[in-house]
């Protein structure tokens, strides 16, 4: 039986081989770029460029963590209201501890944010695992509690952050190394270790697998229960990385802070190629999701044909080619 | 909660040493506003919950009563819980809408209470017996005539606008208005949400489209704030204005402090809430006439004046 | 009625099927047999206006047609039974037999006529469902009837099933090749592809041989033995379909079960099996084979005592039944034993990804030997290694999920339906496999409602009926007859009638 002459022998699988459909996102991306040039040489300045990914480096880091979420079949809403309560917590941690460690509160804090967005996304994803209850109704609760919170702890104002600290501090969002903003390089790192994690370890394995198909994953023996609760706490470490590069922007923490984020988030995970319903995650493709919508707002502004009651509509549709350019390069 | 426990309780300590006033004889002064989800109804609140301890400690038989509430449905639950229980001699109210609140305050009105509405009109103008608001084309004009003179009646402006609302229409007219006639041109002008955030977005994609501006106005000091840090980053130094509007205490201080690039700023106050329930009371208590319409004032708050406007204790 | 001529079917420069000239007539039963990817589907999708021939034509009684859509070929009368079950899981019955050609009463859905119609075509099919019954929360075997009700809705004079049996079981398949020779008794021409040779040797009145595309010829039926059907398909001579038992004798007990209960399934049951013997579990669907095996490996709550190579372990997830080496094979390889969209190197790793991460990251080049080892020693037949697992014929989909199952090394292997839905050359290479498993000392358990393989590879085989063991067959006395009665009748009943052998 063995003995059968197969007709071509298998070709070995290449490494760099890149596909099509990794490669929409960049495509759309591009696309916009050159869009953008024609519509207003400015777009492509230096500054410009780089003001537009820096701002879009909160989005990108908290979409790098979405997409593990999503990759394993979930659905996080409450990044957004995560993200205020982190930076208020951290802020009023800061603050309070000043008097005590001086500058050193900086780093302190930003031990805390990740101790909080850790907590945070251990708490949404015992919810959904344990508790057994759908992502999208978990996470809006916590979404909802996240937000009361941040509102209680700031009395529905803003919380500041110590004048002392504001200088120190600040170089983490304004600062450059080499030429580029300390939050692009912060966020290709968050995207560079996310992208090992989940095309290089194990884990990466299991949480394409559990969210693919979680019966196959059952029956081959991985825990759906730890691998998503993982997922979650990936999560939250990337919202609480977001909420450190955010506080030093404007230095505050209000109830308004990251409303509708979640829906950015999701957004730019889905433009960048990965499916709603779970499955195979493409980070980077996540990565240039989240610059894709920073760069549409930006267009919008430098281009004068769009009436500002219509920039909504605008940006929708270009959304939507973005993703029938993605659909169709495949 | 506590607060309100407090004053509660504050007020039942009044009672027990006026102790003569008998809890028939105190007036009933029920105040309803919005609660505290952004930073000029965190002001509110915080006013509304200083009168009604200033008032309750200087008049014995006076009880006034703060309910904050988070919908415009939950205010008009919030109406019926305030009535159910006892007669209300006067009511204040901020309404989160005109529409939805209109027939419950005209059924506290029926009861016999004094109305007195705050900010927002009601459809029906007739059951108010006193109305207080700020002047949101006032604030405009008054920041456009600043600039006029300033910049010498020429000059390139960017305006940030907030969300589509009555408020923000009146706004960006009076400043539209304020300019009329002269060479101050509007380069662009967009939504940022009443958000600092979109702010910054906002500022930094000016500041990449228009190589000069003279004068940014954010019709609301949340979006200042992020216009500032946006300027400040990109170092350029044609920009010789920006400013705000509300009466937010950070921008206050900034004129105290003689601050440059911002060194006037107009108010629109959530203190506007204190002045509505001091007059009532006033009505109630001192028998003084209130009744009409009492449209505070926007003038510019400038280093001389600024400190009548500073709340340093406000979360606005 | 039916006469195809050179029909032939090109995909760019790939030619799938190439010079095919058939014909049916009225009353007359035509299998079509062949290997997996030997064109028969192909043929059916051309035949019934679903795919476009590249060249040849198509006569319906003498008259030359051309379909471009199903739509057509049902007007001219043939209707095809679809190999997957197509139906709406959220509607009812009678709702999915006229999903879109519903009946109307002055512009309203009359439900109530097509209840009746409905309830009088399944009673035809001798199928007793409610017309108000979800289709979820009814049985396979009764959704295939379901689906043939709703072929034969429509006016036909030819009717083609696309292995109609592959999900059936026993009885099952009995009512369905009575409901076609019925058909064939009304007049009506059958077309009828399968992979089980006994049926076709039933049923067909002529048969049709593809292999590769290309037509190898059309025999009458009954001549040619299913040995005959099976050398004619494959194309060279084969060998018998079951490898001979070894001759060793039954080793050490390797895994011991006692009073495994799973509630709701199973009772009470106790078994050993030995190293280098393969124990088989027969009996009807429903018996709680499948539960009993899934609580033993911790995918369903169950209380039992487990003991492997005499020592005890205790088992409450899949994890932990892989780790101290069992490994189970699910029935449902689509659903449940491969991740369809993905390749075939992270299918075959995934149960054992330990092995493939010597660091923190995972070692694709050990990956890759190990696929490349797999492909040539379970002879896995594809493209390139860039497929994906769903791209793979159902017997290239089962020896890959053995591989995924024997990488983590189990010292017993329980496999659930070898061979369902493949066809003959691949089940041959899988009873060679499991033999050589066993040959290496290992234990393994089949489980199989088809008792011809049973009794063609099992050292032994036990029969559950109703959640229990009701009894025991081995050598001389694993025969079809003695297993059937034990699957149906009472433990007592069927024990005396086998006379004491087990």
């Amino acid at each position: 039986m063995s003995a059968v002459i197969q007709s071509a022998p298998p070709r070995r699988e290449r490494s760099f081989a890149i596909g099509w459909a990794d490669a929409g996102p960049f495509i759309a991306l591009a696309a916009l770029l050159v869009i953008g040039f024609l519509i207003n040489p400015d777009f492509l300045s230096a500054t410009n460029l780089s003001n537009v990914i820096t701002r879009s480096a909160f989005i990108a880091i908290i979409a790098v963590g979405a997409t593990f979420v999503i990759s394993s079949g979930g659905l996080d809403l409450s990044v957004g209201s995560m993200a205020a309560f982190i930076t208020g917590v951290t802020i009023m941690f800061m603050n309070g501890m000043v008097p005590h460690l001086g500058t050193w509160s900086v780093p302190a804090g930003m031990a805390i944010a990740l101790f909080a967005g850790i907590a945070c996304g251990l708490l949404n994803g015992l919810i959904v695992t344990v508790g057994k209850i759908e992502p999208f109704i978990a996470t809006l609760g916590t979404m909802g509690i996240f937000r009361a919170l941040i509102t209680y702890l700031s009395d529905g104002g803003t919380i500041p952050i110590d004048r002392s600290l504001r200088e120190v501090y600040r170089p983490v969002y304004f600062g450059t190394v080499t030429g580029i903003p300390i939050p692009i390089l912060i966020s290709l790192a968050v995207a560079a270790i996310g992208s090992f994690i989940l095309y290089k370890t194990k884990y990466g394995r299991k949480c394409a697998a559990v969210g693919a198909n979680a019966d196959v994953a059952r029956y081959s023996g991985i825990s759906i229960i730890k691998t998503r609760t993982i997922a979650y706490l990936i999560q939250g470490a990337c919202v609480a990385i977001a909420a450190i590069c955010y506080v030093p922007r404007l230095g505050a923490a209000t109830p308004t802070t990251g409303v509708l984020w979640e829906l950015q988030v999701i957004t730019a995970v889905v433009i960048g190629g990965t499916a709603l319903r779970g499955g195979k995650g493409h980070i980077w493709g996540t990565v240039a999701g989240a610059v894709i919508l920073e760069l549409i707002a930006n267009l919008m502004v430098l281009s004068d044909f769009v009436s500002e009651y219509l920039v909504a509509a605008v940006q929708g549709v270009i959304i939507i080619i973005a993703m029938l350019i993605q659909r169709f390069s495949k | 909660m506590t607060r309100n426990k407090w004053i509660a309780a504050a007020a039942l300590g009044a009672l027990l040493v006026a102790g003569q006033a008998s809890a028939a004889d105190k007036k009933v002064v029920a105040v309803s506003i919005p609660a505290a989800d952004h930073g000029w109804t965190a002001g509110v609140v915080y006013h509304a919950q200083a009168a009604a301890k200033e008032i309750n400690a200087a008049f014995p038989d006076v009880e006034v009563i703060v309910k904050t509430s988070p919908s415009a449905t939950a205010q008009v639950s919030a109406l019926e819980d305030l009535s159910a229980g006892r007669k209300l001699d006067a009511l204040v109210i901020l309404p989160q809408t005109s529409e939805e609140l209109t027939m419950p305050v005209k059924a506290v009105k029926d009861s016999g209470a004094f109305i007195t509405v705050v900010d927002r009109g009601l459809n029906d103008p007739a059951i108010q017996d006193l109305y207080v608001a700020g002047d949101n084309i006032a604030v405009g004009k008054n920041t456009a005539k600043f600039l006029v003179d300033k910049l010498g009646g020429k000059g390139n402006l960017v305006v940030l606008r907030g969300i589509p609302t009555v408020i923000d229409d009146e706004r960006i007219k009076g400043f539209q208005d304020g300019i009329a006639g002269t060479d101050l041109k509007i380069l662009d002008i967009q939504y940022a949400n009443w958000n600092s955030d979109d702010a910054f977005k906002l500022m930094q994609d000016y500041l990449a489209k228009y190589p000069h501006i003279d004068a940014v106005w954010a019709n609301d000091d949340d979006m200042l704030l992020g216009v500032l840090e946006a300027v400040k980053e990109s170092g350029r130094t044609d920009i010789k204005f920006a400013l705000g509007g509300n009466g937010m205490k950070d921008i206050v201080k900034k004129v105290i402090d003689g601050d440059a690039m911002t060194p006037v700023e107009t108010p629109y106050p959530p203190s506007m809430i204190k002045t509505a329930i001091y007059m009532t009371v006033a009505n109630l208590v001192g028998h003084a006439p209130v009744r009409g319409n009492v449209k505070l004032d926007a003038p510019l708050i400038t280093k001389d004046n600024a400190a009548e406007f500073y709340f340093p204790d406000s979360p606005f | 009625m039916l006469r195809a001529e050179a029909l032939s079917k090109q995909y760019g420069p790939v030619t799938v099927l190439d010079d095919v000239t058939l014909d049916v007539h009225a009353g007359e039963i035509h299998a079509i047999i062949g290997e997996n990817g030997a064109g028969k589907s192909t043929l059916m999708r051309l035949i019934s206006g679903y795919v476009h021939p590249s060249s040849g034509h198509l006569f319906v009684d003498g008259e030359p047609m051309h379909f471009s859509t199903p739509h057509q070929a049902q007007d001219a009368g043939i209707v095809l039974v679809h190999q997957e079950i197509l139906l709406a899981e959220g509607l009812t019955v009678a709702e999915n037999l006229f999903l879109g050609r519903e009946l109307t009463r002055n512009g309203v859905v009359d439900d109530r006529t097509m209840r009746r119609i409905a309830a009088e075509k399944l009673g035809e099919l001798g199928c007793r469902v409610s017309p108000n019954a979800l289709v979820r929360d009814v049985a396979l075997a009764d959704r295939q009837l379901i689906q043939i009700g709703r072929a034969l809705l429509d006016a036909h004079k030819l009717v083609i099933f696309d292995e109609p049996t592959a999900v059936l079981t026993g009885d099952e398949v009995e009512r369905l090749l009575e409901i076609i020779l019925r058909l064939k008794a009304q007049g009506i021409g059958v077309l009828y592809i399968s992979h089980r040779l006994d049926e076709v040797q039933r049923l067909a009145d002529r048969l049709t041989v593809l292999r590769d595309g290309k037509m190898v010829g059309t025999y009458p039926g009954r001549s040619l033995s299913q040995m005959d059907m099976a050398e004619l398909m494959v194309g060279r001579e084969l060998t018998a379909l079951y490898p001979p038992r070894g001759n060793e004798a039954r080793g050490a007990p390797m895994l011991r079960v006692r009073n495994a209960t799973v509630p709701g399934y199973a009772e009470d049951i106790s078994f050993t099996v030995h190293k280098g013997e393969v124990l088989g579990f027969a009996g009807m669907i429903g018996a709680g084979r499948t539960e009993l095996f899934e609580g033993i490996v911790g995918l369903r709550p169950a209380h039992a005592s487990v003991e492997l190579d005499g020592a005890p372990v205790h088992i409450r997830s899949q994890r932990e039944a892989i780790d101290a080496g069992i490994g189970y094979l699910t029935e449902d390889r689509k659903a449940k034993g491969l991740l369809l969209q993905e390749r075939l190197a992270p299918n075959l790793t995934l149960s054992a990804l330990g092995r493939f991460h010597p660091g923190l990251a995972m070692n694709k080049r050990r990956e890759t030997d190990a696929l490349e080892g797999a492909i040539q020693s379970y002879d896995i037949r594809v493209k390139n290694l860039k497929v994906n697992a769903g791209q793979l014929s159902g017997g290239n989909q089962q020896k890959l999920l053995l591989a995924k199952v024997l990488l983590t090394n189990p010292s017993v292997v329980i496999i659930d339906e070898p061979t369902r839905g493949i066809d003959i050359a691949n089940k041959a290479q899988i009873y060679t496999f499991i033999r050589q498993l066993v040959g290496e000392g290992k234990a393994c358990i089949v489980i199989s409602s088809e008792m011809q393989e049973l009794i063609g590879i099992c050292d032994r085989i036990l029969v559950m009926r109703q959640g229990r063991i009701n009894g025991e067959v081995s050598g001389e006395a694993m025969t079809e007859s003695n297993i059937a009665l034990l699957a149906t009748a009472e433990a007592d009943v069927g024990r005396a009638a086998l006379g004491g052998l087990s």
